[in-house]
């Protein structure tokens, strides 16, 4: 939309991607969330958490987004990666901190590298009885990862 | 998570049991057009087909099993083959998957 002389996204495609790509990030918070006792996890959360990034830069293009979305400049010389790919790599850094940081915690307690513990808080309001899990600060440390590298390949080689 | 019910009347078991057979017979046969198939765009076809009918042959599974986990497995299947069709369909009508 934003250049329009090679471009031929048709209007059926943007609007199904408009729709489709929340619902992709519920789904993949979802199992992220169950995931330390139901099938589901950090891997697979983060996996169609890209795949919900990939359908936006296919539909809408990666100089769209950089542009119009994260009001960056497109013309970067050759060799010098792009501003997506350079914060997804930040974002692939964030997710391997979480997760070493979640095992050295364990260490600081006092117990093995990465051990994990869970807590049942009971008496709430809506839920009645919640199960909070260490294992999930590590399985959002992979799904960081995961969201991370898979982004900074598509923009790496989709620019290409 | 999604719970199914675990008893089945018995004709809805049948129904399952012939879908299941009708979908994993399907798949064999696309398996041909996938193999034997002239152009790309019919091999592309056909691989998606085959990925429908593993969506719904999960969805079949989990009825005939009451197990809830299978229902996850088709939707997280489905939203893949989806976004594979829409990359295979620019590659083919533009070449370049992304701009």
């Amino acid at each position: 939309m934003s250049d329009g002389i090679q471009r031929e996204t048709t209007v059926v495609a943007k609007t199904v991607t408009r729709i489709v790509v929340p619902l992709i990030l519920v789904t993949a918070i979802a199992l992220l969330l169950q995931g330390h006792n139901l099938p589901g996890g950090g891997f697979i959360a983060g996996v169609l958490t890209a795949t919900a990034f990939a359908l936006t830069y296919i539909i809408y293009g990666l100089d769209y987004i950089q542009t119009e979305l994260l009001d960056r400049g497109v013309d970067v010389p050759d060799g010098v990666p792009t501003a997506l790919a350079r914060e997804s790599g930040t974002v692939f850094g964030i997710g391997l901190a979480i997760a070493a940081g979640g095992g050295i915690a364990a260490m600081v307690l006092g117990y093995p590298f990465l051990t994990q513990a869970v807590a049942f808080l009971e008496h709430l309001p809506v839920y009645h009885e919640l199960e909070v899990a260490s294992a999930f600060v590590f399985d959002l440390g992979v799904y960081f990862v995961v969201v991370g590298g898979l982004l900074t390949i598509l923009s790496v080689v989709g620019a290409e | 998570m999604t719970t199914v019910a675990t008893e089945v009347p018995g004709f809805l078991d049948l129904a399952i049991q012939f879908g299941l057979i009708v979908a994993s017979g399907v798949t064999l046969l696309v398996g041909y057009r996938v193999i034997q198939g002239p152009t790309t765009p019919d091999r592309v076809v056909a691989l998606d087909t085959i990925g429908t009918n593993v969506v719904a042959i999960a969805v079949l599974f989990a009825l005939a099993t009451g197990r809830g986990l299978f229902v996850t497995v088709s939707l997280v299947l489905a939203i893949i083959g989806f976004i594979s069709t829409i990359a295979v369909a620019r590659y083919v009508t533009e070449g370049d998957i992304i701009e």
